[in-house]
């Protein structure tokens, strides 16, 4: 928990890092949650709530209303994460007018996302269409590493932070030349829990797990494979000999998210990856329409 | 994980419409599937809210459905 692993510790900074130039800025000095400024949002200072951007139905009264013996009461009904949802709406109106498809990839650490990416940056038909946002808590290995395979990436750093928000994406395209048909990898910092909680404006999430994570990973994490519309089994090239059940594994994603697509690939030796390829281009044409 | 940064986006939110005035409580509404661990929440809330206009303020759950995640109100405290 945050008290004791440190997670959004204020001494922390969220950085970005151009692998390119090796140039380094501050997203934000401090905590998680730092007070933006401008404000994106419009406040109505009649009381009541304001905010349209919170997806859920209502429940009850929302207008202010006065109780008697205790204090006033003031209705918000506002949503906690509002801010991130609506940076995240927002990146998701820009990636849609664009033409760009952006994935939200996350798995626990060492699944193998970034080595997913460097193969399919190599083979994935069209030359630039991939770029890259690699979230980390610290180093720019990961930017380096598919920069390297031929991608155009940025690297952001967390510091302490336990997963990737959208202001951070919207500050990543910043530095990214996207065109239209290009598809955005967001690798997200490997974690199972927070990530599934944030939207980024993503198009879709996609689960990565290895089979030496064991075959009910999705049971003891089912809100990351829920919000999965793909899960990527990798590492298939040793799943005999750490025995991994690939039909139990199948069935335990299903059991948690029955609309999963489910691909079984390993990125080192290229197998299963042309099934990987025709759902990343039917992810496209389906975002061309 | 994150419940310390969800804690400080909850006072954020209530210190911007208390607008200075004490608090008495704060009334979050929290689904199961909201991946919001309320033990941590509330002990983050001590951290979050010590030496700030929040003080003293207590953080109360109402039972929601699926994911939901909302500052549902807050009670100003009855001026003396």
């Amino acid at each position: 928990m945050c008290g004791t692993c440190g997670c959004s510790d204020p001494n922390n900074d969220v950085t970005l890092t151009d692998p390119k130039t090796g140039e380094s800025r501050v997203l934000r000095s401090g905590g998680i949650l730092q007070e933006q400024s401008p404000h994106d949002h419009e406040h109505a200072h009649s009381g009541g709530h304001d905010h349209g951007n919170h997806h859920h139905a209502h429940e009850g009264d929302n207008r202010p209303h006065v109780h008697g013996v205790n204090g006033e009461v003031i209705s918000l009904e506002a949503a906690v994460l509002s801010k991130n949802d609506a940076i995240a709406a927002r990146n998701r109106g820009w990636f849609e007018g664009r033409g760009v498809l952006a994935l939200n990839l996350v798995s626990s650490p060492g699944a193998g996302k970034t080595t997913l990416l460097e193969h399919t940056i190599h083979k994935f038909p069209g030359d630039g269409r991939i770029a890259v946002i690699e979230g980390d808590q610290m180093t720019a290995n990961d930017a380096e590493r598919v920069r390297a395979a031929g991608a155009q990436a940025v690297q952001i750093n967390t510091g302490a932070g336990c997963h990737l928000e959208a202001d951070m994406i919207a500050e990543g395209v910043k530095a990214l030349d996207l065109e239209s048909g290009a598809i955005l990898m967001i690798e997200n910092v490997g974690n199972l829990v927070c990530p599934a909680m944030f939207d980024l404006g993503e198009q879709m999430k996609i689960a990565v797990i290895s089979v030496t994570e064991g075959e009910d990973k999705p049971l003891k994490y089912p809100h990351m494979f829920r919000a999965s519309g793909c899960v990527v089994i990798n590492k298939m090239d040793i799943a005999e000999a750490v025995e991994f059940d690939e039909a139990q594994c199948r069935e335990n994603i299903l059991s948690v998210n029955p609309d999963a697509q489910i691909l079984a690939v390993s990125s080192k030796t290229g197998q299963g990856m042309d099934a990987w390829f025709d759902f990343l281009n039917r992810q496209v044409e389906g975002l061309m329409g | 994980m994150h419940e310390l940064g969800l804690s400080r986006s909850i006072a954020a939110i209530v210190e911007e419409h208390a607008q200075g005035r004490a608090i008495k409580r704060v009334r979050v509404a929290i689904g199961p599937l909201a991946c919001v661990e309320r033990r941590a929440l509330d002990f983050c809330w001590d951290l979050v809210t010590a030496q700030s206009p929040l003080s003293g303020a207590v953080l109360e759950f109402v039972e929601a459905d699926g994911d939901i995640f909302l500052v549902k109100d807050f009670e100003f405290k009855e001026a003396a």
